[in-house]
């Protein structure tokens, strides 16, 4: 039971503040703060970043690195005498090997720059576009009133960016008929998926269209308290997140966002705290497990109030929404509404984030991205999550819908491309890992059934025998059924989607 | 003060209270399944608010600690009373259909302002007053007290202060609030009710009234006393003066137990008979004429009634050890011997059921019932088809008008002087219980505490020259003793604590006995000692002193 | 600190009748914050469907409180009444009409008109393929299911009503506390499902917090901080984490590690002998010897369910060679020796009886027991009062 005046939300940086999870930091931290020291261990111990103390260089595990050698990397780090932790997708994926060095800089081997689309005023987030420094959206929000502002976002056919696809408007609309006052506006920058950086490219190029948005739909819903959750690997963007911050609160708090409370909140090394309620229990200072849902963040969220979260590109799609009207934006899609960031690496020429209409198909997205390298086999469509499917998909629209009926999801659209140099059943191993070593633990088809799913398919890369997957589509239902989480349910998605597309791959080998 | 020295209302009410003021009571130690109550009540938002001189556990998880000098419990309660009535916000409709003597309350507290309380109680004055407002404008909120508040000289004027409280509020007959006194042995009440009292037979009938020594004369046919007892403070002072010559004493090691404990040995070794009644040798058994082995709760049939007036049952599920035999049995064979005929009880349900027919309280409890109701029973239960009485006084104060209590403050017997600069306060831990012939027999007490220690604030470490871990002496008027010093936030500067558990380092050498004028129960909270570092010592001696 | 308002602990009308003061009304209000219990006692009751029958619920109760009113019986492992539910074992999965997904029965709260079925071909599934995964994750005996520690396995009784799967086992890296040393309390990490039950009823009942949940996925186990012996942690030693424990995780150390296999023992409820709160005690008897001692179900009695380290623990003192187990007669010598009950009793008479007889009966002194039982002090009060004639009778009332 935790103390009236303990101050729980400060604990996991202090942690890292002491160095990291150690008996005498924890110590230090129950006297700071006066949570109990159990309590503490326990949530330290769950953030790779500070769960075990010592300098050491971490190399990337994520599926494009491992593709471009981060084995090899690592091999090479390790002879050079230095300690070295593999880790999952540390989001650099278009400059692929990626690794933090001991002092916890970003360390990419890649020949590659990242590539955007060019500057276009008919993009809603225009990565290349010119910094606007006006905030003159949030000046034309706040002369609508909060309902107006709603029915341009219900118009604008906007969709949850982070993966859910879920429309936005419904949360503003809960969120603003909620009894209780005290509401905050939680924006997710815990862009963790592997494939995925699209985060942080608009962090790094349009900061200030993420914090208008911000700052739109706070002062729509009612409140000035606003969280950005931004992973801890993202060293380069919190610095210049926290420089946009200060400029756009002016000196004496006189600029656009002076009257509003801008919280930026490190994450520590956990892929799941990027589900909204992990998110929500990480920012209350504990360990990052999803909660149960229903009640939903719009009703009881951060600190059990309620609580609007989006993710970093839909919340920087709202200054165009509001500039530009609903109707602009949902024209600027194709088979679905807005313009979307699709990030795209692996064996293709150009890895980048490109923002086009939603539902352009692959081909399309990798003729802007330079074209493909060798033979393409396969793809993922969506980051880990979405699984993979056969190049023979190349024609079909990248979105919501569309992937979902052909057993994928849009996802987090970090599209990996994938020649014909690749064994699927080693792709599905690289993902099956991440998954295994993302669980938060909590639920038993997810904790056990990713370590079930990763061990019977390394038997079967050892014996070739494919027996070994007898029991696999019935453990995977089981995850799907049975878990908490998005993570569980779909955490067998590649071994079962690389089966499913590329029997080939997985048949009897001597 | 309502009708019943017991807790008003039932332990499972707690968890619903909307509020829990906890004074004098160190619950997660002495009560620890009471505080699991408050804990959970806690969980789902009830207020919490503890008044005690240590920042005990609880005191660490309220919303509001008054951490008041050791004895200054009339001052803080009155000042409590002085903001209620001087903001109106007394039950005026309760007041005036249920109680008696307000405007002389009224007129009582009017100088316990909060200001004044502050500069003797230590506690600030706007603590005082939310605190009061608080108690008084929420309905479900409940006292919950133990030896913190009886064991002074002033012990009554505690209650009754606290009974004033009460009354005046109105939370008297609602859930989840009410006195509650929170027993502190298996079956300090069952005792009390059972007649094991100076002044009262069974279920507080007044040996002094006529009608009720008639009703024991026809039923035990034999003539009886019509004079008060001697209670056991005084049966101590009596014994040392030489008066009492012959002691029977059965289970409780009162050479640990009572204040001021060197004159309670020296009361034993002038006594011409010593007869102990007991399962483990202990300092008491050292002066007995004769000893018999008596059984443990785990070997005997019987009931306890504990904190909330519920009567359970006790079953025997071993033999005893050797020859020893259950102590009721034993009781019968003595009253024989000394000519009495006691009836050949068959079993202990049917020294219940005699116990039972005499006591009104309980006439409706029987071993069947006990059966039946596996919860138990709380009394009053005067007959067999009534349920138990959970909550007390829900028709208003059993006595009919209840009277309030004017008192004034007295300091405790004993203060802090020049030679004595300390207060030392004793109690009880979690992980002992008593004089521990028990606990100090399993791995796990002895593991956490294995001897004797006092906590001491880190001022007066620093005075003192201790560290943690230090052993001192600690001395009184009345004898010494040493332990280990063990510097903790939980005192107040100028204070110490000890407790009372540990044979060989025995808190009550130090204590004062000094009684209250009504129960007579010992100044085990305050009396003023001396502290000094002990450097020297053979390993003999530091073993003596469990360190 | 919890949520106010949310679900804390909720019993049944069916466990609390014997308790026969706390209606199934105010009960089934609990969820809904203690403010409104008192203000608003009389909450309208609404039908739902469970199984295609019509069952009575009341506004805010879950799944879990309205089917344990009826014969509907929903497997559950991570559930205790005591805590919030956790939704996590998964094993109390039911189907909600109108809901994709299975749903918690332990935390869903039930609406008017809710339709939910417990039984059906999609559950019988997920529950056959979950507790295969358990079986893949779990020490197992020579018959292939979770074993028994003695403790009651709860895990292994459900993975007898499904078929086996024979999944490889994943040998999950859970830590162990090796080192602890204290003298009760043992954690065996390969029969733990990290449910939590311990975890979670040393925060929210015991409020101690001395054990978490560490670490995170496969390597998800409980420890301290720093894997401390709970000697040097916040522990009380209350034991309530062994007796959450489904599973046998939990062990007490002290009790015989097979107690269960031996076909039980005969347990004796009593009322606990130390504190005046007035615990219910299950004493398990051995050989005539007290091996064990745990508390009625939680519901039952006032201690619902939990115990502290002296009522659970401290119970070898029955048993000690230290007790007194023959009657003693003071020598000419001044030591004790033993004597016969004969002896004993009448030198006891002939002392009491020659103090009384030279300086009258109010120079003797009863100093009886609050301890003892309530025969007992009565007893010892009339032997005071019928035989002697003096009301000098006490015992430590004040303490």
């Amino acid at each position: 039971m935790l103390k009236p005046d303990a101050n729980r939300e400060q604990i996991i940086e202090l942690l890292e503040h002491e160095g990291g999870v150690t008996e005498e930091s924890v110590r230090k931290v129950s006297q700071q703060t006066g949570v109990p020291e159990a309590d503490i261990w326990g949530t330290g111990k769950f953030y790779t970043l500070i769960n075990n103390p010592g300098t050491r260089v971490r190399v990337c595990d994520g599926l494009t690195c491992q593709m471009f050698g981060a084995d090899e990397l690592a091999r090479q780090i390790v002879e050079s005498g230095k300690q070295c932790e593999r880790v999952s997708c540390l989001g650099q994926c278009d400059l692929a090997v990626a690794s933090l060095s001991e002092e916890m800089e970003l360390v990419t081997y890649s020949e590659n720059e990242t590539n955007i689309s060019p500057a276009n005023d008919d993009l809603a987030i225009n990565l290349a576009g010119e910094v606007d420094l006006s905030y003159s959206a949030l000046a034309k929000a706040r002369l609508m009133d909060a309902e107006a502002v709603i029915e341009e976002l219900k118009t604008s056919g906007l969709q949850g960016r982070g993966g859910a696809g879920f429309p936005a408007h419904f949360k503003w609309t809960s969120l603003i008929n909620q009894a209780e006052t005290e509401r905050y506006v939680v924006c997710n920058a815990d862009e963790a998926e592997p494939g995925t950086f699209k985060d942080r490219e608009t962090m790094l190029r349009q900061p200030h269209k993420m914090l208008e948005g911000l700052a739109i739909a706070a002062a729509m819903v009612g409140t000035r308290e606003i969280y950005i959750y931004i992973r801890g690997e993202y060293v380069n963007e919190v610095a210049v997140l926290r420089a946009a911050i200060d400029e756009a609160k002016g000196r004496d708090a006189k600029g656009p966002l002076g009257d509003f409370n801008i919280n930026v909140v490190r994450g520590h090394g956990a892929y799941i705290c990027g589900e909204e309620t992990a998110l929500l229990e990480s920012l209350e200072g504990k360990r990052g497990m999803p909660r149960l849902k229903p009640p939903f963040p719009t009703e009881s969220g951060f600190r059990n109030k309620p609580t609007l979260i989006h993710n970093v590109e839909t919340i920087a799609c709202v200054p165009a929404i509001v500039h530009n009207g609903g109707q602009w934006f949902h024209d600027l899609g194709r088979t679905e509404a807005g313009s979307k960031l699709y990030c795209i690496s692996g064996h293709i020429n150009k890895p980048g984030v490109y923002e086009m209409p939603l539902g352009v198909t692959l081909d399309e997205l990798v003729a802007e991205a330079g074209g493909y390298v060798g033979t393409p086999l396969a793809f993922s469509p969506g980051g880990a999550s979405s699984g993979f499917l056969p190049i023979s998909k190349r024609a079909l629209p990248l979105d919501y819908k569309n992937l979902a009926d052909a057993g994928s999801m849009m996802g987090s659209a970090g599209i990996v491309v994938i020649n014909d140099t690749v064994d699927m059943a080693q792709a599905a191993n690289w993902q099956l890992k991440f998954f295994e070593r993302e669980s938060c633990g909590q639920c038993a088809p997810c904790r056990i059934g990713t370590q079930y799913m990763r061990r019977q398919n390394e038997n079967y890369i050892q014996l070739g025998d494919p027996a070994t997957f007898e029991h696999t589509e019935d453990v995977a239902w089981e995850m799907e059924e049975g878990s908490i989480c998005g993570l569980g349910m779909i955490a067998a998605k590649p071994l079962t989607s690389a089966r499913e597309h590329f029997p080939d791959h997985f048949k009897t080998r001597s | 003060m309502f009708g019943a020295g017991a807790m008003t209302n039932a332990i499972d009410e707690i968890r619903d209270s909307e509020m829990m003021f906890v004074i004098g009571s160190n619950t997660t130690e002495a009560h620890p399944i009471i505080a699991m109550e408050m804990k959970r009540a806690r969980q789902r938002g009830a207020k919490l608010i503890v008044a005690d001189p240590r920042k005990i556990w609880l005191a660490e998880m309220a919303d509001v600690h008054m951490q008041l000098k050791p004895g200054t419990d009339v001052w803080l309660l009155s000042a409590l009373a002085n903001v209620i009535i001087s903001e109106g916000l007394h039950d005026q409709a309760f007041v005036d259909k249920h109680t008696k003597g307000f405007d002389a309350i009224s007129a009582k507290v009017k100088d316990y302002t909060p200001e004044e309380a502050e500069k003797i109680t230590g506690v600030p004055a706007e603590d005082i007053r939310t605190v009061a407002r608080m108690y008084a404008t929420t309905k479900h909120a409940g006292i919950y007290y133990t030896l913190g508040i009886t064991e002074h000289t002033h012990g009554t004027d505690n209650v009754y202060c606290l009974a004033n409280l009460v009354l005046m509020t109105g939370h008297l007959g609602v859930r989840s609030a009410g006195m509650n006194p929170l027993r502190g042995q298996n079956n300090v009440q069952g005792a009390n009710d059972a007649g094991a009292t100076p002044i009262y037979y069974p279920g507080y009938q007044k040996v002094t009234d006529n009608a009720a020594r008639e009703k024991f004369e026809s039923a035990w046919g034999v003539p009886l006393s019509p004079n008060d007892g001697l209670n056991l403070n005084v049966m101590m002072k009596e014994m040392a003066k030489g008066k009492i010559k012959a002691m029977y004493v059965m289970g409780e090691d009162i050479v640990i137990s009572e204040p001021n404990v060197s004159q309670v040995e020296a009361g034993l070794n002038q006594c011409e008979f010593v007869v102990c009644q007991e399962i483990f040798h202990n300092e008491t058994t050292r002066f007995a004429d004769v000893v018999l082995p008596g059984a443990c709760f785990a070997e005997k049939d019987g009931v306890f009634t504990n904190s909330d007036r519920r009567v359970q049952r006790v079953r025997k599920a071993v033999d005893p050890p050797g020859q020893a035999r259950p102590d009721w049995e034993i009781l019968c064979d003595i009253a024989r011997a000394c000519g009495y005929p006691m009836p050949n009880y068959s079993d202990a349900g049917e020294v219940f059921a005699e116990y039972a027919s005499l006591t009104p309280k309980i006439a409706g409890i029987s071993y069947l019932r006990l059966e039946q109701n596996v919860a138990g029973l709380q009394w009053p239960c005067p007959t067999p088809d009534h349920p138990g009485t959970p909550t007390l006084h829900l028709d208003g104060p059993m006595i009919g008008k209840a009277e309030f209590q004017a008192v004034d403050y007295r300091p405790s017997a004993e203060l802090p002087d020049n030679d004595y600069p300390l207060i030392l306060s004793t109690g009880r831990t979690l992980y002992h219980y008593n004089s521990a012939t028990q606990t100090r027999r399993d791995p796990g007490p002895v593991a956490k505490q294995r001897g004797n220690f006092i906590e001491i604030s880190k001022r007066d470490a620093k005075i003192y020259g201790l560290q943690h871990g230090d052993r001192v002496k600690v001395s009184s008027r009345r004898g010494e003793v040493v332990a280990e010093a063990w510097i903790s936030p939980r005192v107040r500067f100028g204070c110490i604590w000890m407790p009372m558990h540990f044979a060989e380092s025995r808190a009550n050498l130090l204590t004062n006995d000094a009684g209250d004028s009504v129960t007579g129960t010992g100044e085990y909270k305050v009396c003023a000692v001396a502290i000094e570092k002990v450097t020297t010592g053979t390993a003999e001696e530091l073993e003596l002193a469990g360190i | 600190m919890r949520q106010f308002g949310t679900v804390t602990s909720v019993k049944t009308a069916n466990k609390i009748k014997t308790m026969n003061k706390i209606d199934s009304k105010v009960r089934a209000n609990e969820i809904i914050g203690t403010k409104q219990i008192f203000e608003n006692p009389m909450n309208e009751s609404f039908s739902i469907k469970l199984n295609g029958q019509t069952v009575e619920a009341f506004p805010g109760e879950t799944v879990f409180q309205v089917a344990d009113r009826t014969e509907v019986k929903i497997p559950s492992l991570c559930h205790d009444d005591r805590l919030a539910p956790a939704g996590a074992c998964r094993v109390c999965l039911v189907e909600v009409a109108g809901q994709r997904r299975l749903q918690p029965g332990c935390a869903w709260v039930v609406t008017p008109d809710m339709e939910i079925t417990t039984e059906s071909d999609r559950i019988e599934k997920h529950r056959t393929i979950l507790y295969n995964l358990y079986m893949a994750d779990h020490e197992l005996d020579d018959a292939g299911l979770p074993i028994e520690t003695g403790n009651g396995n709860e895990l292994r009784e459900l993975c007898k009503t499904v078929a086996p799967m024979g999944l490889e086992p994943v040998s999950a890296p859970r830590a162990a506390r090796p080192g602890d040393d204290n003298p009760y309390i043992q954690f065996n990490p390969e029969l733990c499902i990290l449910c939590a039950r311990c975890t979670r009823y040393c925060d929210e009942v015991e409020a101690v917090n001395a054990i978490t949940l560490s670490h995170r996925g496969a390597e998800t186990t409980i420890e301290t901080a720093g894997q401390r012996s709970l000697i040097d942690t916040t522990c009380e030693l209350c034991g309530g984490c062994i007796d959450t424990c489904p599973t046998g995780a939990l062990i007490e150390k002290k009790a015989p590690v097979n107690l269960v296999q031996l076909g039980g023992t005969e347990a004796v409820r009593s009322t606990c002998n130390f504190c005046g709160v007035g615990c219910q005690l299950d004493l398990h008897v051995q050989n005539d010897k007290v091996v064990k001692i745990t508390s009625p179900e939680p519901g039952e009695t006032l201690n619902d369910g939990n115990l502290c380290v002296k009522g659970r623990f401290a119970y070898d003192f029955v048993h000690h060679p230290d007790r007194i187990t023959e009657p003693l007669i003071r020598g000419t010598d001044g030591l004790l020796h033993p004597a016969t009950w004969q002896e004993a009793i009448s030198a006891t008479a002939e002392g009491l009886m020659k103090v009384r007889d030279q300086h009258g009966a109010d120079a003797l002194g009863f100093v009886s027991s609050s301890r003892c039982t309530g025969e007992e002090n009565y007893l010892m009060q009339k032997l005071s009062r019928a035989a002697f004639r003096t009301n000098n009778i006490h015992q430590c009332a004040a303490t």
